[in-house]
């Protein structure tokens, strides 16, 4: 058994190592995916949204609005701006993606108890700063409407503290924890590892038993006594080697340029990272024994890759997928990798955190292995 | 010595496509056994089954006295099977696909080494044996598939059409290889198109259309023969034909170069008058005489008997 698999192993090998050309990409392209995939997601911190002020009124009144938006990190004013059309002509560029304006006439409304606004030109098409900005304003202007009130209490004669006490609205006062820059890029990262060790591992095992049957290998070795255990587990070892060395390279681009703390728990890291390329090593095993051709395995990989990602929680939260369709998402190791590696590098997680999904992955090995197996026929029948 | 493969009412069915109806064959272990028969036949499918590659639809058959449907696994640890297609690694070296079969085939390391030089040895690719088997010559990959086939010292071999495609002097070599392994008392079944080789056979069978139309020696097969063979030389050749299948009695004609084969019930009344019909055609009759058949006659005459077919499968 065991030398028979040693004999597949040591075949495979020397197929792999004698394709220069495709072990250059095998270990090239995990690297160049991560830091491409992390690269573009990086963009995704929601911080410093670029942003102008156009104060029309030109009033004490409109000035503490203006001014109390530079208290909020989550924007940038790059400038106060004199006129709508060049608010505009910047929110067009895409220089800023938002342009608070007070309106003339803002502090004589005030003044006067009429209703003042606060308009903001926001750019739509990045749907995620819009609703931040807004966010900021709402604070703002909540502010200073508190402020107000006190200020008109004391001048009928209620002390400022007091007055503080009966109209300060509740303030949410948050401490953010495991992700204080609320870093999507820390977030997302693990899916990202997941994914690019998942797209490999599933195509380079999908298509090795269908490459046998179209050389018409397959035949040969269908006429010999090995079983498919063996032929299974031979194919399996090389594919498991080279993919320890791309978690390595992996991991080093993570830690390197992406801040994602690899040395927090290594040994953990390295035991979800090795049981989850197992499970896509034995996904695409079994994409591979039901394959009649190379095309088909890799149509049906495409197939299976793409929608994980979507569906695993690694690029958006799972509380964010409706519920009728978050069923389909425990199906999918990528959703438990990406969760216990979040878990380990933002919240320093231990294995008894994260020993349930480690128990997870363990058991997708050994179904899917096993399934590869039942669904791999010696025989025609 | 008994059978090292019989089958009985040996069955396949690819949907509605009956490959393999009913065959019953039996081959005697240590013969040489030459399996005939045009393309679609049902060879293949058969040598599939024996192999253990392929699960019978029905009937039954036995390999070194295991059960085809039963000791697949079994049958695989004495036979060598050598498909019609070349089927082994290209990127590969020569040795390498050797060790790599001897291995499979579970060799002990001691024996695997052992086995492999002598196998090389054996099929001329000493010096070869560090190349990719990719770079190989056709009749050279032949001997290699051959070698792999044989790497295990099996005592049955299942040889799908050995020599397709190869030029005469590597027919000659493959065909003194197997002569070799037959000496040792091996068994083995080949396929084949050329009726020349399979006059080098022990025995032959002669499939069609997934049956046994006959089988036995090859002079057996030649004396079994129900019909007689004229060798007519007329010119013009094609006129002579048309003047031949007019002919009662006959069952067909074959043209070879300048000489007509005309198959016939008996000679004896056709010969006399199928000269004076000839001759009064106009036709110059430069010879007309019965003569020895040879496989591919018997062969033509098998198929032709079946009805609803013209030779072609």
């Amino acid at each position: 058994m065991l030398a028979t698999i040693g004999h597949v192993t040591k075949k495979e090998i020397r197929q792999i190592l004698r394709d220069r050309r495709s072990l250059v990409l095998i270990l090239v392209m995990p690297i160049l995916l991560t830091f491409l995939f992390g690269k573009a997601l990086e963009t995704g911190d929601l911080r410093q949204i670029p942003s102008v002020i156009l104060n029309q009124d030109e009033s004490p009144e409109s000035n503490v609005i203006a001014t109390a938006f530079s208290t909020f990190d989550e924007v940038r004013i790059q400038a106060e701006v004199p006129t709508l059309q060049e608010a505009q002509d910047l929110l067009a560029q895409g220089k800023i993606k938002a342009a608070i304006i007070i309106p003339k006439g803002f502090m004589k409304k005030v003044e006067a108890g009429e209703e003042a606004e606060l308009n903001l030109l926001l750019d739509g098409t990045d749907n995620n700063s819009a609703p931040i900005v807004e966010g900021v304003a709402k604070r703002v202007i909540q502010r200073y409407n508190a402020e107000r009130a006190i200020k008109g209490l004391w001048a009928r004669g209620v002390r400022p503290d007091r007055g503080r006490l009966l109209i300060q609205p509740v303030f949410v006062q948050t401490e953010i924890k495991y992700n204080p820059g609320l870093q999507y890029l820390s977030y997302v990262m693990p899916g990202v590892i997941g994914l690019t060790l998942q797209l490999l591992t599933v195509m380079l095992m999908a298509i090795t038993i269908p490459r046998e049957r179209e050389r018409g290998t397959l035949d040969q070795l269908m006429a010999t006594p090995i079983s498919r255990t063996e032929l299974i587990m031979g194919k399996l070892l090389p594919y498991f080697g080279i993919s320890l060395l791309n978690v390595i390279t992996i991991l080093f681009v993570a830690d390197r340029w992406f801040n994602i703390p690899v040395d927090e728990n290594l040994p953990l890291l390295l035991l979800l990272c090795a049981l989850f390329v197992l499970s896509s090593l034995a996904t695409g095993l079994l994409i591979s024994t039901v394959s009649r051709s190379q095309f088909q395995a890799v149509q049906i990989a495409v197939f299976y890759v793409l929608p994980v990602f979507m569906l695993s929680g690694a690029y958006a939260p799972l509380e964010a997928i409706p519920d009728y369709i978050r069923p389909i998402s425990y199906l999918f190791p990528l959703m438990y990798f990406s969760r216990a590696v979040r878990a380990v590098t933002l919240r320093g997680a231990d294995f008894l955190l994260v020993w349930k999904d480690v128990a997870v992955l363990g058991g997708f090995v050994v179904v899917f292995l096993y399934w590869a197996v039942l669904s791999f026929h010696k025989r025609v029948a | 010595m008994g059978y090292a493969i019989e089958t009985r009412d040996l069955t396949r069915r690819f949907g509605e496509v009956i490959a393999v109806a009913g065959l019953n064959l039996s081959v005697q272990a240590g013969e040489i056994f030459g399996f005939l028969g045009p393309n679609g036949a049902g060879k293949t499918t058969t040598i599939r089954m024996l192999c253990g590659l392929l699960l019978p639809s029905g009937g039954t058959a036995t390999v070194a006295g295991l059960d085809v449907s039963r000791e697949a696994e079994a049958i695989k640890r004495c036979v060598g099977y050598m498909p019609q297609r070349f089927s082994l690694y290209g990127d590969l070296t020569v040795e390498e696909n050797l060790d790599f079969f001897a291995g499979v085939y579970r060799l002990p390391r001691a024996e695997r080494k052992r086995r492999v030089g002598e196998t090389l040895q054996r099929v001329g690719l000493v010096e070869r044996r560090k190349v990719l088997t990719d770079h190989l010559s056709g009749g050279l990959k032949q001997r290699l598939a051959l070698g792999c086939a044989l790497v295990h010292s099996p005592a049955l071999l299942f040889l799908d059409e050995p020599t397709a495609g190869a030029d005469p002097p590597s027919r000659q070599r493959i065909w003194d290889l197997l002569y070799e392994v037959a000496a040792e008392g091996k068994t083995i079944l080949v396929t084949t198109h050329y009726v020349e080789e399979a006059e080098r056979c022990q025995s032959i069978g002669f499939m069609h259309h997934g049956r046994l139309i006959g089988a036995g020696s090859p002079e057996q097969c030649r004396a079994d023969l129900a019909e007689v063979i004229l060798e007519v030389d007329a010119q013009p050749v094609m006129q002579a034909a048309a003047v031949a299948r007019a002919q009662e009695g006959v069952t067909g004609v074959s043209i070879y170069g300048h000489t007509l084969r005309v198959f016939a019930k008996e000679a004896t009344p056709l010969c006399d008058r199928l000269r004076e019909e000839l001759v009064a055609q106009g036709l110059g009759v430069k010879g007309l005489r019965t003569v020895a058949p040879t496989l591919e006659d018997v062969f033509m005459s098998l198929t032709r008997g079946i009805p609803g077919n013209n030779g072609e499968a």
